[in-house]
């Protein structure tokens, strides 16, 4: 006799009318239920994610089936790793026991659950079954009884949990009641391929054989019942992220790592620019919010957030969801929201980077303060009012004449290309390095390096202007494209091929940004030219020995996954380096991405200082860095902390100038 | 009602400031230009009395005279509410004295019948305070000078105006009359991105200067000086050793 069980033991095939009848009503429910939500999608604008299909399917599938964003968080990744696996088995088992009892057998009379397929089919079943409680379990205790920071807990997360624990539990329950009645007895080893339901059946085995049966009866449909309803509450309660969250996948953002949408300004049909209603997003928008699970990843990794800052990016994707399903049409977003939250974005990627559901959390931000600034006129505070107006006379944020752009180059012999376009490179500079004494440093140094390898450099001198970057993150993007479009003619105008630049946020605007607006040149960072300038030998570095940690700006590093050349270099230079607290995609903002340069940080701690101490805390006496803007808020951040004693601020380009090996060219 | 706004482009303060040949101006190519700072209040308080009275009612005019880069600044009116413009083409402004600046401004619109006309208090460049109180004279309408606050209700106005030694003085009057607007008087506003495109439409009479400068100068400049350096700031840097003898030593010799 082969190994096996009766399907429908006890109950009988009678359930299976009534039985298919509550799943075609749960399924309808389900549907409609992510029907009503689908509508809701629609509301926004048209967006196209359905490009390069296959890469979308493989991203998909290899994130849903091995869970890899969620891993990306070891501890309480692996339990929802384990629930989703074991579910994943039970799913598989549930179908082909559907496959065997309603469809092959009746049919063919064949039945294939049986023989050594069976015992396997039931062991790897009752594991998971163990597996998903134990999961289920931990769950419960670390959202309700250790409750971690930040976890927010509603109804939802009640009823899911209760219902998880009653499924699973009513399941072993009658697979113990069946066990009880028709293999506990049995000779053969059955039995110990369903160890934990064998487990459960010795608590019925007292019972007589009427009560077994009529509860085993019971706890079926009871089992069944809480099933269907699991099923059917999906779409209405947080459990929709089991479709929602792993379709967000296949919707990933493929183009390049933290581009905003140009807006046509010139569009005079257009009466609305930015975001205030939540029918200006696109519909991706609105679907982000619907994958999100509150996991509060992107909160915890929220430098803003970390600061006591108003700002955490759960809570503003969590209300655009609300405003998108519950609230009245004509609501305002950005009051929900809170203008604080909005402004207080560093756009600095580590909640995007965090989230294992791959929401968009940042041009939603930008949306906003677009509409702020483009259909108000508002901004964070007079000082940014104030940088922008100097930006639009002048080009640079300070406010200095657009003419002393270039009096820093006074006797170093770099070429204007006004004079001489024929040069190797075209270096631009960005208002930092052209005015700020500390950044003109770098700037220097950068020429250095350059002259050290016979590199030609060729700079637009006073016909630069800011790249644009503090603008178009603040929101206005007007200001931005009427300056990007300067600088491109101007760069145009020299037929310009290659551009270095030693600043993050320039790069990532004019090799990103700009393209929508007509720069053909290649754009590279002065970290990769430089350290391509290494490898064919161009310069020449002496070792010596020195102590540093390295700090990642956001821009170069998650923006651009540029970070082995970094400490490649500084290795070579005969750097001892020590890693900070967060760093590679962790990194830590500075405070001075998204615009926050030109503001004044008037909420919660400086972030900058919160860096100089896991900076000070790892002993070391230098901080390298390869960004004007984290440099500025790092020398902000140690006079503040008065760490001046302990920690001195470098760039990568002084430190390897300071290496130059002067071989008397 | 009318209203007028008269503005002025002026070069940015923090310019480079470089004298021409002759020493009696200076020279533009390396002066990025922007609206005079106090002009923008004087736009600010008309935009918003017209969306305090209702937007039918009233009609605003700017004016400014010079080049063609001016317009840049009568755009930015616009873009900030104002309703028309007037454009005097002039590329010798910058030579014209103040009385006759007010001249050109007063033949051009005498016959308008504006009910007020805001203007600032004075240029970021010149700094003579003197053509808004001229073209008051000009059109024979009362004047009031440095207002920090403005107040309309049934035709007359209630104005704050800032005196010396911190006092302020608070008029009544009635139109029509010119105002000169100072500090204080409003925080202008960021001209909306739909502004900027409505202002694109938005109609610009121009006209040439010799349609309306009937005099020559009173006042010619004829030289131009930069101002002496009499004091300076010295870094000292270094470590505190290094520091504490130098400071030492510049203190021992002023003494």
């Amino acid at each position: 006799m082969f190994s096996t069980r009766e399907i429908y033991w006890n109950v009988g095939h009678s359930v299976l009318i009534p039985m298919y009848l509550f799943a075609f009503i749960a399924i309808s429910i389900l549907f409609y239920g992510f029907y009503k939500r689908y509508k809701v999608y629609k509301k926004g604008k048209p967006e196209n994610r359905f490009d390069n299909i296959f890469q979308r399917l493989k991203y998909f599938l290899s994130n849903l089936f091995l869970q890899r964003k969620v891993l990306k968080v070891l501890s309480v990744g692996s339990i929802h790793a384990l629930l989703f696996w074991s579910f994943l088995i039970l799913f598989i088992g549930t179908t082909l026991i559907f496959i065997q009892a309603d469809i092959l057998n009746p049919l063919f009379g064949f039945k294939f659950l049986k023989g050594n397929f069976y015992k396997l089919f039931s062991l790897a079943l009752d594991l998971a079954g163990f597996v998903a409680i134990v999961a289920v379990l931990t769950f419960i205790v670390r959202r309700f009884i250790i409750k971690p920071n930040g976890l927010e807990t509603t109804k939802d997360d009640i009823i899911i949990h209760t219902l998880l624990l009653i499924i699973l539990f009513s399941g072993f329950i009658v697979e113990g009641l069946r066990i009880a009645q028709t293999e506990i007895n049995l000779e053969n080893n059955l039995k110990l391929f369903s160890p934990i339901g064998m487990l459960f059946s010795n608590f019925f085995t007292t019972l007589s054989e009427n009560s077994l049966l009529i509860s085993h009866k019971l706890v079926w449909w009871a089992h069944f019942i809480f099933s269907i309803i699991f099923i059917s509450v999906i779409p209405y309660l947080k459990l929709r992220h089991i479709f929602t969250t792993p379709t967000n996948y296949f919707f990933k953002d493929y183009r390049p790592k933290g581009k905003l949408a140009t807006i046509d300004i010139e569009d005079e049909s257009r009466e609305v620019f930015g975001v205030n209603d939540i029918k200006e997003y696109t519909w991706k928008d609105i679907f982000d919010s619907d994958a999100c699970t509150k996991c509060k990843r992107c909160q915890d990794s929220c430098p803003a957030y970390s600061t006591k800052k108003p700002l955490s990016p759960m809570k503003v994707v969590n209300d655009i969801n609300k405003i998108s399903f519950n609230f009245a049409e004509h609501n305002s977003l950005i009051d929900v929201v809170g203008r604080d939250a909005i402004w207080s974005c560093t756009t600095c990627m580590a909640c995007q980077e965090a989230c294992p559901a791959d929401i968009e959390h940042i041009r939603k931000i930008i949306d906003m303060r677009r509409y702020l600034v483009l259909m108000d006129g508002e901004f964070p505070g007079e000082e940014v009012q104030l940088s922008i107006n100097n930006i639009e006379v002048n080009g640079n944020p300070f406010g200095n004449s657009f003419a002393d752009r270039e009096k820093w180059i006074e006797g170093s012999g770099v070429t204007l290309l006004s004079e001489d376009s024929n040069v190797d490179i075209m270096y631009f500079v960005g208002c930092y390095a052209s005015y700020d004494p500390r950044n003109i440093k770098i700037a220097k140094s950068f020429i250095k390096i350059c002259e050290s390898a016979h590199i030609k450099v060729g700079l637009l001198g006073k016909e630069e202007k800011c790249c644009g970057d503090p603008a178009r993150k603040i929101g206005n993007e007007y200001l931005y494209q009427m300056i990007a479009k300067e600088n491109i003619e101007n760069i145009n105008k020299y037929n310009i091929k290659k551009i270095v630049t030693t600043c993050p946020h320039c790069f990532n605007t004019l090799s990103k940004d700009y393209k929508d607006l007509g720069l053909t040149a290649e754009v590279v960072p002065y970290i990769k030219y430089i350290s391509q300038l290494i490898k064919e030998n161009k310069i020449h570095l002496q070792k010596q020995n020195f102590d540093c940690t390295y700090h990642d700006s956001c821009y170069v590093g998650r923006y651009n996954n540029l970070f082995e050349e970094q400490r490649n270099i500084i290795k070579l230079l005969g750097g001892n380096l020590k890693e900070m607290e967060k760093h590679h995609l962790e990194s830590f903002c500075c405070g001075g991405g998204g615009g926050r340069i030109i503001a004044d940080e008037k909420l919660g701690e400086k972030i900058s200082v919160k860096r100089i101490e896991m900076a000070k805390a790892t002993g070391q006496p230098i901080i390298v860095s390869n960004c004007p803007f984290c440099l500025t808020m790092f020398e902000d951040g140690i006079k503040i902390a008065e760490y001046e004693h302990l920690l001195k601020t470098k760039d990568i380009a002084e430190l390897i100038e300071e290496h130059i090996e002067n071989r008397g060219h | 009602m009318k209203i007028l706004v008269s503005i002025k482009q002026v070069p940015d303060l923090e310019s480079r400031f470089k004298l021409n040949e002759k020493g009696n101006w200076v020279v533009e190519s390396d002066l990025a230009f922007r609206l005079n700072e106090y002009d923008e209040y004087a736009i600010e308080e008309a935009v918003r009395l017209k969306e305090k009275i209702g937007t039918d009612d009233v009609d605003i005019t700017v004016l400014s005279i010079g080049p063609e880069r001016v317009k840049e600044v009568i755009k930015k009116a616009l873009a900030m509410g104002i309703d028309r413009g007037i454009y005097i083409k002039d590329n010798e402004a910058f030579s014209k004295d103040p009385f006759r600046i007010a001249t050109i401004i007063h033949e051009c619109v005498k016959d308008h019948g504006y009910d007020i006309i805001f203007t600032g208090m004075q240029s970021n460049d010149r700094s003579s305070c003197q053509v808004g109180v001229f073209l008051g004279e000009l059109l024979g309408i009362s004047t009031i000078t440095t207002i920090i606050g403005f107040e309309y209700n049934n035709n007359v106005v209630t104005v704050k105006r800032e005196l010396e030694g911190g006092k302020k003085m608070v008029l009544k009057c009635r139109l029509p009359l010119l105002l000169t607007c100072q500090l204080g008087l409003n925080t202008p506003r960021y001209p909306t991105l739909p502004n900027i495109m409505k202002a694109k439409k938005k109609e610009i009479k121009e006209y040439d200067v010799n349609d309306f400068d009937k005099i020559t100068n009173n006042i010619t400049i004829t030289k131009l000086n930069y101002p002496e350096k009499k004091s300076k700031a010295e870094f000292l840097e270094g470590s505190v050793s290094d520091i504490a003898p130098k400071l030492v030593k510049i203190i021992k010799s002023k003494i």
